[in-house]
């Protein structure tokens, strides 16, 4: 009934292995003593919910996951935080020592190779009892948000141009 | 097997996560990174129920979801921003000026 053993990972297993990685990195973000882990750690959250999006049929939201959160929404912290740091704190931080680099890189190419069987098991996914063919496909997304959802798309249109009015104008000069 | 209730315990922690670390943390950033964290809990949660419920409508919330979230930290971020430039501190303690 579910979707188990495509490309030769079971599924569930697919499932624990995201699952423990996105509570031990949300631990390590509310935990760390300083903003920058902290940040790196929500950003391991992103990344390993954008997973598990796959895995619940949503590969359109796990890339906008990976796009608007992990490309836009985060990069606007890290830049604030970089923004209100001394010039000490900032050239400390950006000097890590090799160990933790070579755990980052690790952990990273096993997180590419995991996400990798999760695109792999949507392609060829077997279909669920009670799910419709083509389900999440972006193209009956896309028929919902610009058709059933028109109206609150152009509201959320205009809370981003406010919220975009009000961020220039709170950071100008003299308030 | 994943079942709705495996997403749903998942999702509570991570929202769990995000409010202590909300009410526990002082610095300004962290409560901002905790919210985020909030929200992805609600988001992972509004996805597996479309999923197991065979709704996209779910789905297209989360993507409101994302446009609030965005506008949510670019205002916050200014704010965030503003403050400094007076108190040259992320520490909300300092941030005191209207306590009574």
């Amino acid at each position: 009934m579910f979707i188990r053993g495509i490309g030769g990972i079971d599924m569930d297993l697919y499932f624990w292995i995201f699952a423990a990685i996105a509570v031990i990195a949300g631990l390590f973000t509310i935990a760390a003593r300083d903003a920058l882990p902290s940040a790196m750690g929500l950003l391991t959250v992103f990344i390993s919910l954008a997973s598990l999006y796959l895995h619940l049929h949503a590969p359109l939201l796990a890339i906008f996951q990976v796009a608007i959160y992990a490309g836009a929404i985060l990069v606007l912290i890290v830049f604030v935080i970089m923004l209100l740091m001394t010039p000490g704190e900032r050239f400390a931080t950006i000097q890590a020592n090799v160990s933790y680099r070579i755990f980052g890189a690790i952990l990273g190419l096993c997180l590419i190779g995991l996400m990798a069987v999760g695109t792999k098991g949507v392609s060829d996914i077997m279909a669920m009892k009670g799910i419709f063919e083509g389900f999440g496909n972006p193209s009956i997304f896309g028929d919902l948000f610009f058709h059933d959802f028109l109206l609150h798309f152009e509201v959320v249109s205009v809370l981003l141009l406010v919220a975009m009015i009000g961020g220039i104008y709170l950071c100008k000069k003299k308030l | 097997m994943a079942t709705l209730t495996h997403y749903i315990v998942l999702s509570s922690i991570l929202f769990g996560l995000g409010a202590i670390g909300f009410c526990t943390r002082r610095n300004a950033l962290i409560l901002f990174m905790s919210i985020e964290l909030m929200l992805n809990a609600v988001n992972l949660m509004l996805v597996a129920f479309s999923n197991f419920r065979a709704d996209m409508a779910g789905q297209v919330m989360v993507l409101f979801i994302f446009a609030v979230a965005a506008a949510e930290v670019a205002v916050g971020l200014a704010i965030l921003i503003g403050l400094f430039r007076h108190v040259r501190e992320v520490d909300i303690t300092k941030f005191n000026v209207l306590k009574w």
